[in-house]
């Protein structure tokens, strides 16, 4: 009773946007991101204040979870991005920019927040249709016949992690990588509806990174001293158990069991168990996998039996393996095991991997199951780049879906820009013109601030008339190290050699050559959905008028 | 020792008009958010007036009384608890002021004097609201409106003519106005009319439907965040939020054969508590080995999937968690099984199936077994859930089942809606509820009435409004335009009322009642059009001249067979009024009222505060009844 106390009223503060201190909070935050932004971003250290591990990233996937704020208005723009970054992989940094800049901008031109948010939302509207429509002058194509296009997007999500610390060629090579193990999960033959198969992530610390590969296949973690059967022609029988084969029998139930002295429980159990594995042998199985512990004298029982023992396995490894070899779990201790439940492995062999010694597991025919071993030089890249590797393969798979890519680089941000300007103001319910004209310039100034996070070596961002495309004129200091001279813009599709002329909209379209494609592309679905995601999450910052945290 | 606070007039004035404060900054159109976390840390987002008076825990017994009567009348009609507290300031305004006004008796002080008229006043209102207040609205303000029957609950898509095909929309989308985000209520209550669409049963009222929709929300939608709201959408079936334990996934469009399990396939040889004794010399069983128990359960477990693949069952939803060999022989005998699945869910799916659980799992008849459309895998934002639809479900319940997917873009977003939802849906059962006759409704004189109300208009009554032996009852599904409409109406209905009963040689305190009433109501309209107070004359002004010159013109329509049969009677409306405005329901602004009156008496009953000394502080909510009871008895010192 005493540790009871009275509930204490909530803390109230009256239009958070008014308040000085989260705004400078939300300030900070946009620099913070902004900072990240792009090829070029800068990296940030995250250590926590009990002396945690550091980790130096530029990912919005993993900085966004790492910045918590004790301010729950803050939190809550955070979230939505995170949301937004879980569910596709891509474009977090953009999301995140771009809402917080919506909403600095928005109350810089001190307007109503009602009429903010109804204008914001025709505009997003209006650019989500543009975007959609097949003659958008930002939307490319995809050819997904060839590999050069999954390249390329792929690279474009690999270079602009700068904390993987990748040189051009190490960069090439983890792209390629990515597009074939996302070109191995793709089924050849199976009609109907196609699922697509799984990779696995094995992460080597070490290596270089050109020692990087993609198997078919699995790579199972194994004892040092693991006994190979003798290699024959035939596929391996295998058997996967998901129970525990310790000898402990769990499934009895809550109430006890009184042992005699003259009972030995274990020796039973264990003979029940030798029973199991002598069935097994005799069925001439020669790989026997489990998901949890094997009893040692079992273990040792099927070695010398000639069969290839992997304990331990995981319940991640389980759906991938039983997909791999068509193998059923088995769980009954007391009955012969099925020979439906028997496996193929196609192919058994050893390998090594820096200080990793692991079991590559080949299918029989033909599995969307492949293994991708990522090598690094230490722990901080290497988490890096499976966190690249993985948003790649998202990236992958929702060009899948919807094959076509936006033009990376900036360009399509200024482009959306330049394309909203142009737009005829359709007035809205309670939007006077004059505040949808001064709602609309805030949210193009965002759309350019977003791409001119892109610049960090103190350059000077431009946007040409003609095509409303992002260039960038390098400062000298900045000139001196690329080595490439202003000569192209954003998305690569553009060199100096054309002459701006108009200024009208749309914007003249040179590229109607396909030879020219854009060298930067980003993914289409991605974007879309990071554009409504951040404008959905600052109007409903703008609209939020009190914060109340219950301080119990 | 105890410390007694008295409690004046002016400190129940001070406490509403503070919670009033709190909640115009998220009224009426121009009305924001309100942001706020739990003491678990959780954040919250709300324009709910409930919602946001209840996170403030409030310490003030006064205040903590008001919420209370709050959350009790939104929790039945899901709607108004802004309007609530907004209606109690003002009403309590108007009775400070008039007490204040009051003839002070020397021997009392001013104060006491003032509590005494502010109670009996109260008090009067209250009398007045329960005996007169359902004629009135009735006689002068439904007859403006019209009654949308509950055949109108087809999308807009069908009928794009009749206006009353998009009433349901309507209505729901001013309400989604109060409580959301402005720009996405279209959409959602499009969403929502679909939904209420599937939902119709074929043999049962809609009141029937609208209450298992509330009674089955959680099961019956799945928040997915990450989306833009726009990716909301309704999909046939039901959704079970758990995945398969069993990685074998056939997917077949057969018919599916499913068995809903409440208990362990595998049986446990041993309960809590139960002993078994190994090994005693041979005494009862001379079982000397765990082993033969152990290789008994597994026996038995296959006996009952043997059943069960006998039976051509494919799936297995079950309630608690299976074994590890259940899992396994469930997966080699090629069927699909679901763990841990809630008991809303199984029940729901019982429900639509038709068919009984099993309990005990050697007792499997063939009427266990429940045939699904099909039962696939399902990826909503980052879950993988089981996604079930039910063959035959037209015949056998009348309803085609579908669930609700609400995207948003972060949890907090999604929950929002989610509530909102579900009010919306309390708000048309409130709208539709089947009229009772309430015991006040049929007590009172029908004589009083036809006195007092002295209006032009008894001939409109009969459509929207029956007339059961001398009493008016609203009829269901009666909605009236939204901005105020109601408000001036009843604005105007009181001043005539008053006017009429003191021409009558009516006692003189009734014209005080009815306008105290009548003047609070007009800060409703006027808190709407708060920002531009052109448009609030306006709208009185086209409101008040209909009632005045043509009162006739008004739709009038005797039930939804009426409106499909005459569809340029039905444009009238949209004429009269503008009906982008929205459409509000009329029943529950009704409750409303009543309820802001029961409020008001029993805060004006308390003329104390006594707060206790217990070891535990946290029960100071018990201080306020106790005062009010003991209110009554107590003198004036």
């Amino acid at each position: 009773m005493s540790r009871l106390v009275k509930k204490s009223p909530s803390v109230c503060t009256d239009l958070p946007l008014d308040n000085a201190d989260i705004c400078n909070k939300l300030r900070l935050m946009r620099e913070l991101l902004g900072s990240c932004y792009g090829p070029t971003g800068r990296l940030k250290q995250i250590h926590n204040n009990i002396g945690g591990r550091v980790v130096t990233t530029s990912s919005s996937s993993v900085l966004l979870p790492a910045i918590a704020s004790s301010e729950p208005f803050v939190n809550l723009i955070r979230t939505s991005i995170l949301h937004h970054v879980r569910r596709f992989g891509d474009c977090g940094l953009f999301a995140a920019i771009f809402c917080l800049s919506l909403v600095e901008q928005a109350k810089q031109s001190g307007l109503r927040a009602k009429a903010v948010i109804r204008s914001n939302e025709h505009l997003a509207s209006l650019c989500t249709d543009y975007l959609k429509q097949g003659g958008c002058g930002c939307k490319v194509k995809l050819d997904l016949c060839s590999g050069r296009d999954l390249v390329a997007l792929a690279r474009s999500v690999v270079s602009s992690k700068p904390a993987c610390v990748l040189t051009e060629p190490e960069c090439v090579h983890i792209s390629r990588l990515a597009v074939r193990a996302f070109l191995l999960t793709v089924p050849c033959d199976t009609p109907g509806s196609v699922s697509l198969g799984q990779t696995v992530r094995v992460s080597v610390e070490g290596l270089p990174v050109t020692h990087s590969a993609v198997v078919p296949g699995l790579l199972v973690d194994t004892a040092e001293d693991v006994y190979l059967s003798q290699p024959c022609s035939l596929p391996h029988p295998l058997v996967l158990f998901s129970a525990s084969l310790a000898g402990d029998l769990s499934e009895l139930g809550d109430g006890l069991i009184e042992v005699h002295p003259r009972v030995d429980s274990d020796s039973q159990v264990l003979s029940q168990l030798l029973e199991l594995g002598n069935q097994v042998v005799r069925d001439g199985v020669k790989v026997f996998v489990c998901q949890k512990v094997i009893h040692p004298v079992l273990q040792l029982y099927l070695t010398s039996h000639g069969v290839t023992v992997v304990e331990r396995l995981g319940v991640t490894l389980m759906e991938p393996l039983i997909q791999l070899t068509g193998a059923q779990p088995v769980a009954t201790l007391h009955s012969a095991v099925q020979p439906t439940a028997y496996g193929q492995v196609g192919g058994l062999s050893v390998r090594r991997f820096g200080s990793k010694t692991m079991l590559h597991l080949q299918a029989c025919g033909e599995s969307a199951i492949c293994t991708i071993i990522l090598c690094h030089r230490n722990e901080t890249m290497l988490n890096e780049l499976k966190v690249t590797c993985q948003k790649a393969e998202h990236v992958l798979r929702l060009a899948l879906r919807e094959p076509s890519a936006l033009r990376g680089g900036g360009c399509t941000e200024t482009h959306l820009a330049a394309y909203s300007k142009s737009e005829v103001p359709a007035l809205g319910r309670g939007c006077s013109q004059t505040e949808y004209l001064r709602a609309a310039e805030a949210f193009c100034r965002s759309l350019e601030s977003v791409a001119r996070s892109l610049e960090h070596d103190g350059g000077t961002s431009t946007i040409d008339p003609t095509h409303a495309h992002r260039w960038t004129r390098p400062s000298d200091v900045a000139t001196e190290r690329r080595g490439v001279g202003a000569g192209c813009c954003g998305c690569g599709s553009l060199d100096g050699r054309e002459t701006w002329t108009s200024a009208e909209f749309p914007p003249a379209d040179l590229l109607r050559d396909a030879s020219v494609q854009p060298g930067v592309l980003d993914s289409f679905t991605a974007k879309l959905n990071a554009l409504q995601v951040a404008v959905e999450t600052a109007n409903l910052a703008l609209d939020v008028r009190y914060v109340i945290r219950d301080v119990n | 020792m105890l410390s007694v606070k008295h409690l004046h007039l002016k400190h129940a004035l001070q406490t509403v008009c503070t919670l009033e404060a709190v909640i115009l900054r998220s009224f009426g159109p121009e009305g924001g958010q309100v942001l706020f976390t739990r003491d678990t840390g959780q954040a919250m987002l709300s324009c709910s007036g409930t919602q946001i008076l209840k996170a403030l825990r409030l310490e003030h017994p006064l205040a903590r009384m008001v919420v209370e009567c709050v959350w009790k009348h939104s929790a039945v009609t899901g709607d108004g608890s802004k309007t609530f507290v907004l209606l109690l300031a003002s009403i309590l305004r108007l009775i400070h002021a008039a007490a204040s006004k009051a003839p002070g008796v020397s021997q009392w002080s001013t104060e006491a004097a003032e509590a005494a008229t502010a109670r009996h006043l109260a008090d009067k209102l209250l009398a007045f609201a329960m005996t007169e207040l359902d004629d009135l609205i009735c006689v002068s303000v439904a007859p403006h409106g019209f009654c949308v029957s509950s055949e109108d609950f087809t999308t807009k898509t069908q009928l794009p003519s009749c206006p009353n095909g998009f009433c349901v929309q309507a209505l729901l989308s001013s309400f989604f106005h109060t409580r959301l985000d402005y720009v996405h209520c279209d959409f959602l209550s499009g969403l929502a009319c679909e939904l209420l669409g599937h939902w119709k049963f074929q043999n049962d009222t809609l009141s029937f439907a609208l209450q298992f929709l509330n009674d089955n929300f959680p099961a019956l939608h799945t928040q997915v965040s990450g989306f833009p709201v726009s990716s909301s959408h309704v999909i046939e079936g039901q959704v079970i939020h758990r995945d398969f334990a069993t990685p074998c996934l056939q997917v077949n469009n057969q018919p599916v054969k499913a068995v809903v399990v409440t208990e362990y396939l595998q049986p446990k040889l041993l309960r809590r508590g139960d002993m078994l004794d190994l090994g005693c010399g041979g005494r009862v069983t001379g079982e000397k080995s765990i082993i033969p128990f152990s290789a008994w359960t597994e026996r038995s477990l296959e006996s009952v999937i043997a059943t069960l693949q006998s039976l051509g069952v494919s799936v297995l939803l079950c309630a608690v968690k299976q074994s590890a060999a259940a899992l396994a022989l469930a997966a080699q005998a090629e069927m699909c099984l679901v763990e841990c699945v809630s008991e809303e869910e199984l029940s729901l799916f019982v429900r639509l199936s038709g068919v009984a659980p099993i309990s005990d799992c050697w007792m499997i008849q063939p009427e266990n077994v429940a045939t699904l459309t099909f039962c696939k895998p399902i990826q909503l934002g980052a879950h993988r859930y089981v996604h079930v639809a039910f063959c035959d479900s037209e015949e056998r319940v009348g309803v085609k089942p579908c669930s609700l997917v609400i995207c948003g873009s972060g949890e907090v977003q999604t929950e929002q809606y989610a509530s909102a939802f579900q009010d919306a849906i309390r708000m048309l059962f409130t709208t539709w509820e089947p009229t009772r006759m309430t015991e006040t409704t049929a007590l009172k004189k029908p004589v009083q009435s036809h006195q007092c109300t002295s209006l032009n208009a008894h001939n409109l009554t009969e459509d929207t409004v029956c007339r059961s032996s001398d009493v008016y009852v609203l009829k269901p599904g009666c909605v009236i335009p939204a901005g105020g409409t109601f408000e001036f109406l009843l604005h105007h209905a009181l001043l005539q009322h008053g006017r009429s009963c003191s021409a009558s040689n009516y006692t003189n305190t009734g014209v005080g009642v009815s306008q105290i009433l009548a003047d609070a109501l007009l800060t409703v309209p006027r808190q709407i059009y708060s920002h531009n107070l052109k448009s609030f004359l306006q709208t009185q002004t086209r409101v008040t001249s209909f009632t005045s010159n043509q009162p006739h013109h008004f739709m009038l329509l005797k039930n939804a067979r009426g409106t499909t049969e005459d569809p340029e009677k039905g444009d009238e409306p949209s004429k009269l009024f503008t009906l982008d405005s929205g459409l509000e329901s009329v029943s529950c602004k009704h409750q409303l009222l009543l309820a802001v009156l029961q409020c008001l008496t029993s805060l004006l009953r308390v003329n104390a505060v006594v707060r206790t000394h217990t070891a535990l502080h946290s029960a100071s909510h018990t201080h306020a009844k106790m005062s009010e009871e003991s209110a009554d008895d107590e003198t004036e010192d």
